[in-house]
């Protein structure tokens, strides 16, 4: 930003590694978590716990195991507990056993060789640690599919079942395994998904109302006050809904049109910097689309982008683009065509992934098409037709 | 082992900085740092950990050394050596 102005507050906020206090919408599965892994606080080593949280990318799956384990964390040393929260993403690790538990022992002893023995010395090494520090682990194993796929069942296999060798000794190590979905447990042999399969949280897709909500949060956290309106956070949970509700996305997105507000400077970050951002992520616009449109239907798409070029919204009716696609077919002397061509037109650009339309209204006086330009800055989409118009009027 | 038996080998006062500073390490690591062999930098340890200065786990087949906090010449050593990485520093 050119004079040290931002809409940021604390951008920290919005990184993929922070962890909110608040976590809209996953109370209840806050709840399952004390619920299933309290015993930890209560009656440490009288038990140990499998946990399996499943849902898809967004879903707040990582966030979740991570506010539980510090808040876990912070209750047991308050009580005395030796008790650690270790959170592992397998993927980083190669899905590897070794280097999963090396990591894990390296909490404990920070140079620990890193070679030198194998993954089966390294089990009795860490309960050795434990046994002599008397103390508890939370293992969590993000994207446990790498682990499974990588080792399959018998490494999973000796994790849970590490307990029955040690007969008549505290049970030190629970796990929690978070993975998209339970096609992968499938792979694991009988028995070893028997001791999987007790305590299952399974996170659903955010709706969008939902992902409004928590990008309210992170809004409140890391923005000036009043630096995001109400219609930009809306555009942005749109689309993180239409990703699958992809509460990560959104964040990312919120951030990323900070960034293009800071950039021209702005007061507040406008839903024509979410289509910035946007662009950014997703592949650029494609020409080919466009070329392919026929003469209205670019006449069409160019009303619809000047509206968005020229009012900070973050949606229009249709009958509004209708009224603007009027005014540009008299700058390019055509007659408009009918009402329901043209919505037929917009529903061909939303197939295209162009536009994003929404039907609202189902009362009795019929219903009203709202459009939003989610995807392509509409300076670039109306720059782009325009250029199409004037290679047409130089060639004629 | 007399005081000026301990400290006349440059070795074990690497030993010692390099202990002081990490904690702890294998034998394979320490070694590797002062580019000696094993047998050399486990003669260096025992000797320092005869005296009560450093202290050794095992866990499988690795041994790690440590400083003995519990030592009053562990902390002597550490003393005299802070004072003079500080004084030098000036």
């Amino acid at each position: 930003m050119s004079q040290g102005r931002s809409v940021f507050r604390d951008e920290t906020k919005l990184d993929i590694n922070y962890v909110p206090r608040r976590l809209p919408h996953r109370e209840h599965e806050l709840g399952l978590l004390r619920e299933f892994l309290g015993f930890a606080l209560q009656s440490p080593g009288r038990m140990a716990q499998r946990v399996m949280i499943t849902g898809d990318v967004g879903t707040g799956k990582t966030v979740l195991s991570q506010r539980f384990g510090v808040d876990i964390g912070h209750e047991a040393s308050t009580r005395g507990i030796n008790l650690r929260y270790v959170h592992v993403n397998c993927r980083e690790y190669g899905g590897s056993l070794f280097l999963i538990l090396q990591h894990v022992v390296s909490v404990f002893h920070p140079n620990f060789p890193k070679r030198g023995y194998s993954a089966e010395e390294l089990l009795p090494t860490l309960m050795q640690i434990l046994d002599e520090e008397n103390a508890y682990i939370i293992l969590s194993l993000d994207e446990f599919e790498s682990l499974v796929e990588r080792e399959g069942s018998e490494a999973v296999y000796k994790l849970t079942r590490l307990q029955e060798t040690r007969q008549n000794k505290p049970q030190r190590l629970s796990l929690m395994c978070i993975l998209r979905n339970l096609d992968t447990v499938k792979k694991l042999d009988a028995s070893t998904r028997s001791t999987l399969q007790s305590n299952i949280i399974s996170l659903n897709r955010y709706a969008k109302q939902q992902l409004v909500d928590i990008l309210n949060d992170r809004v409140s956290l890391a923005f000036e006050p009043l630096g995001v309106p109400e219609g930009t956070v809306a555009l942005i949970a749109e689309l993180a809904f239409s990703e699958s509700g992809n509460a990560r996305f959104g964040i990312e997105l919120l951030w990323r049109a900070g960034k293009y507000a800071d950039a021209e400077d702005f007061d507040t970050v406008t839903p024509e910097c979410v289509r910035e951002a946007v662009s950014s992520i997703f592949p650029v616009m494609r020409r080919g689309d466009l070329a392919t449109l026929g003469l209205h239907e670019k006449l069409f798409l160019l009303a619809i982008a000047r509206i968005f070029k020229e009012n900070q919204v973050a949606c229009v009716s249709l009958s509004e683009a209708e009224q603007t696609y009027t005014v540009v077919c008299e700058e390019f002397d055509a007659s408009p065509i009918s009402h329901t061509q043209l919505w037929k037109y917009l529903k061909n650009f939303s197939n295209l992934g162009i536009v994003e339309t929404q039907v609202s209204g189902t009362g009795g006086r019929g219903r009203s098409t709202t459009i939003s330009l989610p995807r392509i800055p509409a300076h670039e989409l109306e720059k782009e037709l325009r250029s199409f118009f004037e290679k047409r009027l130089e060639k004629s | 082992m007399n005081v000026e038996d301990v400290f006349s080998s440059r070795l074990r006062m690497k030993i010692l900085k390099i202990l002081f500073n990490v904690r702890e390490l294998n034998v394979s690591e320490i070694a590797r740092s002062l580019k000696i062999n094993y047998i050399s930098a486990t003669k260096h340890l025992k000797i320092l950990e005869d005296e009560g200065i450093l202290q050794h786990k095992m866990f499988g087949r690795i041994r790690l050394y440590r400083v003995n906090e519990q030592s009053p010449k562990t902390k002597a050593l550490q003393n005299l050596i802070d004072t003079w990485e500080h004084q030098n520093e000036k």
